[in-house]
């Protein structure tokens, strides 16, 4: 039933009509007001008086988690005893009705396009996943959603849409995977003019592999989950793993600038582009080659990666891929501090022996990993067993300082085992020691169960968020130290007693690192969780870019940061912004307000 | 601040009760850092840490290649003068000095009195990021009470910059590095390397350090016993570290120390004259302090809210300016230099703010006062009521008056300052003349004027009991210019009020430490409070003198001095040639000041004289421009603008104490005097 009937493109291939892991009804299969599948969640069981998470489709799926509670109540001080559950989903007539004349709808329906004017249809392709987008589904309401949700099937369907649009003075919103972090999906209040959001889901067929060349063509709309799976089933990878890539598109990556944990081996979204077509109300932007570097002028192709949807509708990319590689085994190292730890991976990163992944959690995500270890596989590691354990055994760390690397190493046996002795023994140079495969393993799949945490913290009266920036070595601690120490400050001062604050970096270069920082709150005593807690990230990110970070390495600017985006590229760097805006967007349709307010 | 609010412990009372000081001087020690560092840092790290760092480093390649020596030469250098710089940390020679200094306190002083509330909270506070001291600085004592009190209050002792005067001292040199000082050298050499080296020292301090550290934003003790203009030296060096965000935030704390009696007064009084002091070495240092016999009565700590630099500057400061290039290529910008003064202003005005009004202060002013205007002298009870008042008016101006039982507090004061105010056979409380001895004065010394030893023996009570009356004038400063100006002016608009204000205020802004900022703010309370307290009186839109004589006198005679000493100065310089150095002129105005005391025409104030008083004159003049300074080889000179001192000239004149009051005081002083001399 996946391809009914072969299709052949241009190279006489097969087009690959990829039957996606998420539905075009994305509500029958995910959580409308949270994180992820619906049947997969963090839940307190009164009954048992214990944590769990629930479904099979990740490994610590069903597994009782018994320290999370202690460790939620001492650090939090919640009281399990009150949840508190989110709204439901709005019946259909409490949804604003569409904005939309009879005359433009007609007009969408002559497109033959397939569309929906329900309202959580519009209402859940309005939002992406930050905080504030999340608290609103469980407790209110948006000011602005979609009047119509639309779904294109190819590049065509899409051309003929945003001349529509164009001709009859509608807004486009892109939407991809929906996991945009930083606002860039939210419609823009105030906007009078009919909001079309523009579903790329079903856009997403892999329209042919140069098995010569290494390279893949594929539409924008297409998963990272999907992708990957297709094309190892053809022995290829793409290489490219944001930690969101189970939900997020391929379109979308383009459109943020996204960086995948594996970079050092695949490169970010900006290496493995090799062509990109974008349909704007001027036409379409493209090259005519596929070619792996050009001169020639200034590199348009830099104009469409990060337009976060405000300059038009990504439709087709061609990317590079890869033989899968043999052998993926993961490690990790423990460090006695932090600063030991950094500087181990400022050296890696100097002798450019990067493996596929290298990471570094601070005290607290070290930690926090420890909480969620489950029962059945450790036998009552309570922190203080731990402590004994490692105090003992590990000579001379003290598990209030230590931090753990966790490491990914890809490729050819030989190779693998190379790169395994060059990391351990520079980890050893700076007092690290190798703390085994399971211990890496768990650091990446808990990445991906992380994310689904928050929704359960939110029932108990705490707010979660993470953010991150990239920054020069010869500053990345003291922007640790200094971001963490805001953040205590403000807390303090908003009269918050029990929060969280951690960070962990994420990705090495030649000339810096990228940290990311997660913080949480209880927010029992304050007024205003959401606003709170955006006066917080927003002194956290004052205090990054004063210690020399920037706005943002992978999460874009969106909405949530456009204030520092004039700062960051200068006001002449804004103008020509804008006069590219203006050039391919004179109407202003692709309203999305994101980067800058673009009154135009 | 409330001033009802305060309260203070005497932290030398558990000292003076408990069987063994020894016991608690070497009790286990738990002290609050102010800045934790991962691992505890040691002097040496400290010390090695700069000689590593790239700053350093690239400037030892570049000398390298000027002067042709090796860079191991030039590293070997930096390490000395490291050595001559850096602390060091021995806790025995801490507890050592604890239970010493224990034991003269014990003997000399009756209580150390501390906010200790303040303590607490500033502890909770630490931890996180680089917290200074600032204490006042009104004698050598500071430096070592101040350890005592963070030693006494389980608060990590600091890192405190101290001169090199120190230094020299033998012995003494030692033990303070070893409880934690780091030297300076004095400004006005321009050896490069070492700057640098101490620059980055204090730079890896601030960053790497985990101790407060504590520095004298007055640069030097003031030896008048009020405050003096910050220095914004060292406080660059410490911000650094913040501009560059290589550190969260800085916590200032400003700190004023009280005193019921100097240790150093009458060497200050002395100086203040121009008389010679003895180089600072151990003897003389010992000797100040082998007066144990005497009593010095208690010692007032008040430890104000920390000010935090991000807070202050808040968003003023763009860190982001730092950015491009590496951290230690960065040079602080010109925006961020003329931030500095705003915050060191600050940390003085709340040093002044938190000064402790002792019951001897309200004493001298009430006897200097009875003593210039022809009023009788007064018995203990009379004198008694006499500060109660004053008491009741400091206090509306927000100063705290350290006094529970008056009548025991004045007695103790007397007691305390026996040496220059005592009861007289008539049971009046009057000043001493006849037991100050002048010695033979080295000419080649001399700061300025050679004054007849008349003169020395003439001035000195005064100067030790205005030493005592000025810790009290920053509250009544902005009023008793207000009184001033209507007294020799009549009634007037408040237009014109304050126009004449800002030009007193302005020329007594080193005088009376004050920044522009809040000159305003400063005149519209000033002069509601001179209404309130019927100093003024406000008919229609004209202000004039009210009724509250008494007060008016005693308030007209806290400036009076200051005026006529800057007066004088204006008159002289007109009379010199256009470019002077300072020295001709401190001794020509101090001449000129004699020769006006001695002429029996009228009651010249002999703190007239001070050459603290002409020289902050001399530097409110080059502040507007009207003269210009220059330092030429450790010497001072100024060139003069006549027009522009003739006009400051002129229009002080009109608020010099005509010669007829003038004679009328010196008869009065005359009378007292004959009494005693
Ligand atoms: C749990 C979690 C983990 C994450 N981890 C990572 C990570 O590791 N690395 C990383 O880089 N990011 C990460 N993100 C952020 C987010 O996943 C990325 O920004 C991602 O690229 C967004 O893709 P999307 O398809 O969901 O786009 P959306 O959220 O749908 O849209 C994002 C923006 O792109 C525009 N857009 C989408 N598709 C198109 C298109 N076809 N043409 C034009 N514009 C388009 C939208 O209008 C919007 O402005 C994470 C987010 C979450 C919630």
């Amino acid at each position: 039933m996946e391809a009914r009937k072969p299709v052949l493109n241009q190279k006489n291939e097969a087009v690959i009509r990829v039957k996606s892991a998420v539905p075009k009804n994305r509500q029958d299969l995910l959580k409308w007001n949270g994180w992820g599948y619906r049947d997969s969640k963090f839940i307190f069981d009164s009954a048992a008086n214990e944590v769990r998470f629930t479904g099979q489709r990740y490994p610590i799926g069903d597994l009782r988690l018994p320290h999370l509670m202690g460790w939620v109540k001492e650090n939090f001080d919640v009281d399990f005893s009150k949840p508190k559950k989110a709204q439901e989903v709005p019946p259909e007539e409490k949804f604003p009705k569409p904005q939309i004349s009879p005359e433009n709808l007609a007009r969408i329906t002559n497109l033959d396009i397939s569309y929906s004017l329900k309202g959580l249809d519009r209402l859940i392709r309005a939002h992406g996943q930050t905080l504030h987008d999340i608290y609103t589904l469980r407790t209110s309401f948006f000011e602005r959603i979609p009047d119509i949700v639309v779904w294109p099937t190819c590049h065509s369907d899409v051309v003929k849409l945003v001349r529509l649009a164009d001709e009859s003075d509608m807004v486009v919103i892109p939407f991809g995977g929906g996991t945009a972090v930083s606002g860039a999906v939210e419609c823009p209040t105030g906007e009078s003019r009919t909001i079309i959001s523009l579903d790329t889901s079903q856009m997403n067929r892999i329209l042919w592999i140069d098995r010569e060349n290494l390279v893949a063509c594929c539409e924008s709309g297409i998963i990272g989950q999907d992708l990957e799976r297709e094309l190892r089933k053809l022995g290829f990878t793409s290489g490219h793993e944001p930690d969101s890539y189970e939900f997020s598109s391929l379109g979308g990556w383009v459109a943020t600038r996204a960086s995948g944990m594996k970079k050092n081996l695949y490169g970010n979204i900006e290496d493995l582009l090799v062509h990109v077509k974008m349909v704007t109300p001027k036409g379409v932007l493209e090259k005519n080659c596929q070619v792996p570097r050009l001169s020639c002028g200034p590199d348009f192709n830099h104009v469409i990666m990060g337009s976060e949807g405000s300059l038009g509708v990504i439709t087709e990319v061609v990317i590079k891929v890869r033989p899968l590689p043999k052998c993926h085994r993961f490690g990790s190292i423990v460090f006695p501090d932090f600063e030991a730890g950094l500087a181990c991976m400022r050296e890696v990163a100097r002798q450019r022996c990067q493996p596929s992944s290298i990471r570094l959690m601070d005290n607290g995500q070290f930690k926090f990993g420890m909480i969620l270890k489950p029962e059945s596989s450790y036998l009552g590691l309570i922190l203080d067993g731990l402590k004994k354990f490692y105090v003992t055994k590990i000579k001379g760390f003290n598990v209030d300082t230590m931090c753990v690397m966790t490491l990914l190493f890809e490729g050819e046996e030989a190779d693998v085992k190379a790169q395994e002795k060059k990391i351990y023994s520079i980890g050893l140079q700076f007092g690290g020691m190798p703390a085994g495969q399971t211990n890496g393993e768990r650091g990446y799949m808990l990445t991906f169960v992380i994310a689904y945490i928050r929704d359960l913290a939110l029932e108990y009266e705490i707010v979660a968020e993470s953010f991150e920036t990239s920054v020069p070595w010869d500053r990345a601690l003291v922007l640790c130290k200094n971001v963490k120490e805001v953040i205590a400050q403000e807390c303090r001062s908003q009269g918050i007693k029990y929060y969280m604050i951690n960070c962990r970096v994420t990705q090495t270069y030649d000339a810096g690192c990228v940290i990311y920082f997660y913080l949480g709150f209880n927010h029992r005593d304050v007024e205003n969780p959401v606003t709170v807690h955006e006066i917080l990230e927003t002194k956290a990110r004052d205090e990054i870019i004063a210690c020399g970070g920037s706005i943002s390495h992978h999460h874009g600017v969106g909405k949530l940061r456009r204030r520092w985006y004039a700062g960051t590229v200068s006001q002449v760097g804004v103008d020509l912004y804008l006069a590219t805006k203006k050039e391919l967007d004179p109407k202003n349709i692709f309203a999305t307000n994101n980067l800058i307010k673009a009154k135009l | 601040m409330c001033s009802s609010s305060r309260r203070y412990q005497d932290i030398l009372a558990p000292r003076k009760t408990e069987c063994s000081n020894f016991m608690w001087a070497s009790r286990q020690l738990n002290p609050q850092v102010a800045f934790k560092q991962a691992k505890k840092p040691s002097p040496q790290y400290h010390k090695d840490e700069v000689v590593k760092c790239p700053k350093i480093q690239e400037l030892l390649i570049t000398l390298s290649e000027k002067e042709q020596v090796t860079k191991e030469v030039l590293e070997g250098r930096v390490r000395n003068i490291l050595d001559e710089i850096g602390y060091n940390k021995k806790l025995k020679v801490v507890r050592w000095l604890a239970v010493v200094l224990t034991k003269i306190c014990n003997r000399i002083c009756s209580g150390i009195y501390l906010n200790e509330d303040a303590i607490l909270q500033l502890k909770s506070q630490m931890g996180t990021c680089p917290v200074i001291f600032v204490p006042s600085h009104r004698s050598y004592a500071d430096f070592i009470l101040m350890s005592f009190m963070c030693f006494t209050e389980d608060v990590a002792i600091p890192a405190i910059a101290a001169g090199m005067d120190f230094h020299g001292m033998w012995g003494m040199g030692t033990v303070l590095r070893d409880t934690g000082a780091f030297f300076m050298r004095r400004s006005y050499n321009d050896d490069h390397l070492y700057w640098t080296t101490f620059k980055q020292y204090v730079y890896q301090l601030v960053t790497k350090g985990d101790l407060p550290l504590e520095f004298f934003i007055e640069g030097t003790r003031s030896r008048t016993n009020k405050s003096l203009t910050p220095k914004y030296g060292l406080i660059l060096m410490i911000l650094r570290a913040f501009f560059l965000s290589q550190v969260p935030d800085v916590l200032f704390v400003p700190i004023n120390i009280s005193y019921d009696r100097i240790l150093e007064e009458k060497l200050f009084a002395f100086e203040l004259l121009g008389i010679p002091k003895p180089k600072e070495s151990t003897s003389g240092f010992f000797k100040s302090l082998s007066i144990v016999k005497e009593k010095f009565g208690s010692i007032y700590f008040d430890v104000a809210e920390p000010i935090s630099a991000k807070k202050f500057f808040g968003p003023d400061l763009d860190r982001t300016l730092h950015n491009l290039q590496p951290i230690h290529m960065q040079e602080i910008t010109d925006y961020e230099k003329k931030l500095i003064p705003s915050l060191a202003h600050e940390i003085v005005y709340k040093q002044q703010k938190h000064c402790i009004i002792t019951t001897f202060n309200l004493l001298a002013i009430v006897l200097h006062n009875n003593l210039t205007s022809g009023r009788n002298l007064l018995s203990v009870d009379e004198i008694i009521d006499e500060i109660l008042g004053l008491k009741k008016v400091i206090e509306k101006f927000g100063a705290y008056v350290f006094m529970d039982d008056p009548r025991k507090c004045v007695l103790e004061a007397l007691e305390v300052h026996n040496n220059f105010v005592r009861v007289n056979e008539e049971g009046k409380v009057t000043l001493v003349w006849d037991e100050i001895v002048v010695g033979k004065v080295n000419v080649s010394k001399l700061k300025a004027h050679e004054l007849s030893e008349k003169t020395i023996t003439f001035s000195v009570p005064f100067m030790l009991l205005q030493i005592y009356i000025n810790p009290t004038l920053h509250y009544f400063v902005d009023l008793a210019v207000l009184v001033l100006i209507v007294k020799h002016q009549r009634a007037q608009s408040q237009d014109e009020l304050f126009a004449n204000y800002h030009f007193l205020r302005s020329l007594l802004s080193q005088e009376f430490v004050t920044f522009n900022t809040r000159e305003k703010m400063e005149f519209t309370s000033a002069l509601a409070h001179a209404v309130d307290l019927n100093l003024l009186s406000r008919n229609q839109e004209l202000y004039d003198l009210g009724e509250n004589k008494q007060l008016e006198e005693i308030i007209y005679n806290c400036i009076d001095c200051f005026i006529f000493t800057y007066f004088v100065v204006c008159s002289v310089i007109l009379e010199l040639s256009r470019v002077i150095e300072e020295k001709t002129i401190l001794a020509k105005v101090q001449e000129e000041i004699e020769i006006k005391i001695n002429e029996g025409k009228g009651f010249i104030h002999p703190y007239s004289l001070s050459l603290d008083t002409i020289t902050n004159c001399l530097n409110a003049l080059a502040g507007q421009n009207v003269l210009t300074k220059s330092r030429k080889s450790g010497s001072v000179t100024y060139e003069i603008n006549d027009t522009k001192v003739l006009f400051i000239k002129n229009r002080l004149e009109q608020y010099v104490t005509p010669a007829q009051v003038l004679q009328e005081k010196f008869e009065s002083v005359q009378l007292h005097l004959k009494n005693k001399l």
